[in-house]
């Protein structure tokens, strides 16, 4: 079995959706959920082998470490997996969600947006990352306008902006790498900056510029305060579909990128307080912020800096469970958000606004819409029974078990910002299920979408009960992000 | 096993029974009442016995149901309220929209605190706890209105409780490697003072909740008055008493009596201090019950004030007061159920609960006025009735602990028991009958059975309370405690034994005493119940009522006084974080150039930062 084919396939089928739409346009749609089961289905396959040996595959035959190569690890297969999965259910829910607008450039779009996270997150070459990188941020800022109305066009504008930036920044900071180190391999990379600098007390100035460049370009795509200014326009204004993808799956790849680089490449740990404060910043200010939102999309998208908060806060923590934990988190945010944007993508459809006070009474009409937000909002406060009470649970765990004053501090006020998610979660349930309705008929959600939302409710519902083997395969990940030198032998030999 | 299969019946028949709901409402119904029956037997069969399961493991910790004595004392007054409230719903909420929804919750509220109570390790316990809290939450709202914000408040507290019970579950873990709870009971010695505070702060926030001890009470009155009126019965019966379950856990099986005792900060003893709390919340609210014109938020009061009677009693550490804390636990449940029926049936004929609005209801409602009658001597403890016998021995305690200024006052919030539930009395079934309710039917039989059952134990156990001290007594020496010596009538003690048999007779010379005193008297003359007499003035046809402004002199001296700043104070803060937000979000001020400046900023932060500061 090759990896490759993880990258390949959705990458092809992304390209002949022109040449099918010649043939037929219904055809089109059902092209990215046939691609995202395949990777599903691969990745999933893949996961016994790849949890005896990572699997090391050369492009075009060039030796390391002068070639390009994918590295797929736990870690890589672990977001391949999520992003396959949330990819095919996301593209089975639009199969009928997508009605207007240019149905071939969204597909297509759509396809590439997840051919470059999966690319991002398999790649061993940071040049390489920076592509797959761009491919998905591109194809993002386009999806985000895909609406074509004013709101749309200008907030896609904005993260046009902001991406840019972004994206020289991380350039710099690659090309900076480049020029000192003379190598763009990752695990070459980490070597040399090893025997280089392994046993330096401090980080030194030439590690650190390169260092905060890609901090920041990546810090960017995975919306770390102050950088995340774009997230809230981008996410509530673009179709639910691609808001669940964006929230769900983009997010986390800049964090991959950034976790990368602190702990595979530069391997620099004395950071971690600091970007664990970071983290935490970020999960008051999105908690907070969430808090008095009035419109739907964009309280789910603060809510969404407020979890990458969360995820970055636990993996700063560095200890092999912390990690675990936010990789858990992870799961928890990706499954629990989509599930999310996806009921309320129907309600917003057919109510036509997305002020939450427009859902008055809406747990009638549209039943598994409502059942989903339920589930949905109940598993990201990290209610029992959930998958987010087994994600916080270890994070809660291992913040403790560092036993350091600053992690019991910083774990009380992630405790703190819980209460607040709490809030505006249950007023909105308290809104769909318990206001008097404005008595318009609307229709139930379609079988799609009831589809979709049964699937990630039973996804949500089983690991929050049976957490065990993910867990474990979730461990893996984090030995494999902390234990270095295996990363450098299992690439180089 | 045989836990295993009640508590898959408990939870998969809540599923079932919204199944069924949407096949018919008929199935529903009768399908309802068999599971809490089946429920209600298989606890009655488990009596007496001591089990342990292994029945899942959570990543790698292993969960456990356990019975004894105190689960199974908890689980036959969860199962045995379920039941009567499922039956007092059939009629009350008889054609209210989604019904299927209502008894979904109301069964599965059932099934989680029958988990709680048999859960044998910490994170089971937390698992089920919180299960319960949201079920909760949805129920609280199903009234829609007012109940909204009720609910909100109370998910609010539940979830802010459960996260500080979380920590100390955890660390907990950390400590001793295990959640079992009596595992950690036996290696709790080898731990330090200062961690043994710390659990037990923690722990009391989550459970004090729940219970609603002052100052954490503030969700109660709203959500027992909000919820619908069969459920306030559970809320106010049993599921406050989830939070008492807690504590005495917390107190006599996971610290034990021992280091309970020993605790203390600056020399103050922590149990002392939980005493106080309860004592407040016995004074404070009793006295807020007064002036309440909702019978329901009186009674929503007045269970703050009895939850403190009970949270006295616990935590004195003595067998009598543990003792007193359990009876009048059980009392409660009984009594304010009871009175949450009786005054449910009067919304349901009368169509309101406001007290100024009723009257005069006590021939059109007999069954219902003798039930509330019986209730409300039992809640202000006269000889006879069940809180008699918890009050005399939580009293007792007091006393014989030499705490007379907890004795003192209990004593007083006892006279503020009389004067609300001689309101409620008054007020509802007294006086004058008002115009529009001339034509109220009696209850429907659905809901006297449960009224009827429950008078009926008031009185059982107010003559023998020795039926359920024997219990009790076990329970408390399960615990750790010294053995009371019961028998059917009350307790022996040398300190002053409670014996049921001379109270009865005393009350009967007493009241023999009254009977020749009225014949001596003048002869009585019968006056129609709406013949009023007004000093010659008219009386308006619509309303008059002598009992408006009941206890106005006692409203002017002490209503300054009880202002509830602790609710206030919770939300001032609310506003608080909602204003701070809305500053928050202006860090998001829509300009793009403004956002850039942010990047390029932050940039040069970390740079000055590590060049300046030399910080990492």
């Amino acid at each position: 079995m090759n990896p490759v084919y993880l990258i390949i396939i959705p990458l092809l089928s992304a390209f002949s959706i022109p040449l099918f739409g010649l043939i037929s346009k219904k055809l089109v749609k059902f092209i990215p959920p046939l691609a995202m089961l395949f990777n599903a289905v691969y990745a999933i396959l893949l996961i016994p082998q790849i949890l005896k040996k990572p699997i090391v595959v050369l492009m075009g035959g060039y030796s390391l470490p002068f070639g390009i190569n994918l590295f797929v690890g736990p870690l890589g297969i672990i977001f391949t997996g999520v992003i396959a999965i949330i990819g095919f259910i996301v593209s089975f829910y639009a199969i009928n969600y997508i009605k207007e607008g240019d149905k071939e450039k969204y597909h297509m779009l759509y396809l590439l947006l997840l051919t470059g996270a999966t690319g991002a997150v398999l790649t061993g070459d940071i040049f390489n990352l920076f592509v797959f990188c761009e491919i998905l941020c591109i194809s993002s800022f386009a999806l985000v306008a895909d609406l074509g109305d004013k709101r749309s066009i200008e907030s896609s504008v904005k993260y046009l902006i902001q991406g840019s930036v972004g994206s020289g920044f991380m350039l710099l900071g690659i090309g900076l790498l480049y020029g000192q180190f003379g190598t763009l391999n990752m695990a070459h990379l980490a070597q040399i900056i090893t025997e280089k600098y392994g046993a330096a007390q401090s980080i030194p100035i030439d590690l650190f510029i390169p260092f905060v460049f890609v901090i920041i370009g990546f810090g960017i795509e995975g919306s770390i305060f102050p950088l995340n200014a774009w997230l809230p326009d981008a996410h509530s204004s673009a179709p639910s579909t691609i808001s669940a993808v964006l929230s769900g799956l983009a997010i986390e790849i800049g964090l991959y990128a950034i976790i990368r680089f602190v702990f595979t490449i530069f391997g620099i740990t004395s950071i971690l307080p600091a970007l664990a404060i970071l983290g935490l910043i970020t999960l008051v200010i999105g908690e907070i912020t969430a808090f008095a939102q009035a419109n739907i999309k964009r309280m789910l998208a603060y809510s969404s800096i407020g979890q990458l908060g969360l995820i970055f806060f636990a993996i700063s923590i560095g200890t092999s469970e912390a990690i675990t934990g936010g990789l858990f988190q992870f799961l928890t945010h990706a499954f629990s958000k989509a599930l999310l944007f996806l009921s309320v993508g129907y309600m917003i459809y057919r109510t036509k606004s997305m002020e939450i006070s427009s859902f008055k009474g809406i747990g009638k009409k549209m039943p598994f819409a409502s059942l989903a937000f339920l589930i949905g909002s109940f598993s990201l406060v990290g209610l029992p029974l959930f998958m987010g009470f087994s994600s916080k649970f270890i994070i809660v765990k291992s913040a403790i078990l560092k036993n350091s004053t600053l992690f019991n501090i910083l774990i009380m006020v992630v405790l703190l910002c819980t209460i607040i998610e709490g809030a505006y979660f249950f007023k909105v349930i308290q809104t769909i299920y318990f206001k008097k309705s404005n008595n318009i008929e609307i229709k139930k959600a379609p079988a799609t979408a009831v589809i979709a939302f049964f699937i990630l409710i039973i996804i949500i519902i089983g690991l929050g009960i049976y957490p065990n083997e993910v867990f474990k395969i979730l461990q893996c990940g984090a030995t494999e992000l902390l234990d270095k030198s295996q990363y450098i032998r299992s690439v180089l030999g | 096993m045989i836990i295993n299969i009640l508590l898959i019946i408990a939870f998969g028949g809540a599923f079932l029974v919204y199944l069924a709901g949407k096949i018919s409402g008929k199935l529903r119904n009768i399908l309802s009442i068999i599971i809490s029956l089946v429920i209600l037997t298989l606890i009655v069969m488990l009596q007496g016995k001591e089990i342990e399961v292994n029945y899942f493991h959570f990543f790698n910790f292993p969960l456990m149901f356990r019975i004894n004595v105190l689960s199974w004392f908890f689980a036959l007054l969860i199962s045995f309220l379920t039941t009567l409230s499922l039956i007092f719903s059939l009629n009350y909420m008889k054609g209210k929209e989604n019904l299927d929804f209502y008894y979904l919750m109301l069964l599965l509220v059932n099934a989680s605190m029958l988990a709680i109570v048999l859960s044998g390790d910490l994170l089971s316990f937390y698992i089920f706890w919180e299960t319960m809290s949201w079920s909760t939450f949805l129920l609280i709202s199903y009234n829609k209105g007012k109940a909204i914000n009720a609910a909100l408040k109370y998910i609010i507290m539940s979830i802010a409780g459960s996260l500080a019970m979380l920590l100390a579950i955890i660390l907990i873990y950390i400590k001793f490697q295990s959640f079992d709870i009596l595992f950690i009971s036996t290696h709790i010695n080898m731990s330090s003072q200062n961690f043994a505070i710390l659990i037990f702060l923690l722990l009391s926030i989550g459970f004090g909740v729940k219970s609603a001890i002052v100052p954490l009470h503030a969700w109660l009155p709203d959500a027992h008055a909000e919820a619908p009126s069969p459920f306030s019965a559970i809320l106010s019966g049993i599921l406050i008493k989830m939070g008492i379950y807690g504590f005495l856990l917390l107190f006599y099986v996971i610290l034990g009596l021992k280091i309970l005792l020993s605790l203390n900060i600056w020399g103050i003893k922590l149990n002392y201090i939980f005493a106080l709390l309860g004592a407040i919340s016995v004074l404070v609210p009793s006295m807020i019950a007064i002036f309440q014109t909702d019978a329901k938020r009186v009674l929503a009061w007045s269970s703050i004030g009895q939850i403190g009677y009970i949270a006295i009693g616990i935590t004195i550490g003595s067998s009598i007061g543990t003792a007193g804390g359990l009876f009048h636990l059980f009392s409660h449940t009984i009594f304010k159920a009871l009175l949450f029926f009786s005054i449910a049936a009067v919304e349901y004929r009368t169509g309101t609960r406001d007290l100024n609005k009723l009257g005069g209801l006590m021939k059109k409602m007999p069954i219902v006025f003798i039930g509330c009658l019986i209730s409300v001597l039992g809640l202000i403890g006269i000889p006879l009735t069940n809180g008699f016998v918890s009050k005399w021995l939580i009293y007792k305690a007091l006393f014989l602990n030499q705490n007379y200024f907890l004795l003192f006052i209990a004593l007083i919030s006892t006279w503020a028991a009389i004067l609300y539930g001689f309101k409620i009395l008054h007020h509802i079934f007294l006086g004058q009958l008002s115009q529009e309710h001339i034509k109220v039917k009696k209850a429907p039989l659905g809901m006297q059975i449960p009224i009827m059952i429950l008078s009926f134990l008031v009185l059982l156990f107010g003559i023998f309370p020795g039926l359920a001290l024997k219990t009790i007594n076990k329970l408390i020496v399960n615990i750790g405690f010294k053995s009371l010596s019961v028998n059917l009538f009350g307790i022996v003690s040398e300190t002053g034994p409670l014996n049921i048999i001379n109270i009865f007779a005393g009350l009967m010379a007493i009241l023999l005493l009254i009977i020749i005193v009225f014949k001596l008297g003048k002869k009585k003359t019968n006056i129609k119940q709406d013949d009023n007499y007004a000093a010659g003035s008219y009386i308006p046809i619509d309303k008059y009522h002598f009992t408006s402004n009941f206890y106005a002199p006692l409203f002017g001296i002490i209503k300054p006084l009880l202002i509830d700043h602790i609710d206030n104070f919770y939300l001032w803060v609310a506003n608080r974080i909602r204003s701070l937000s809305d500053k928050v979000r202006k860090i998001y001020c829509g300009n793009v150039n403004v956002y850039v400046i942010y990047i390029i900023g932050f940039a040069a932060l970390l740079i000055i930062l590590k060049i300046g500061l030399k910080l990492w």
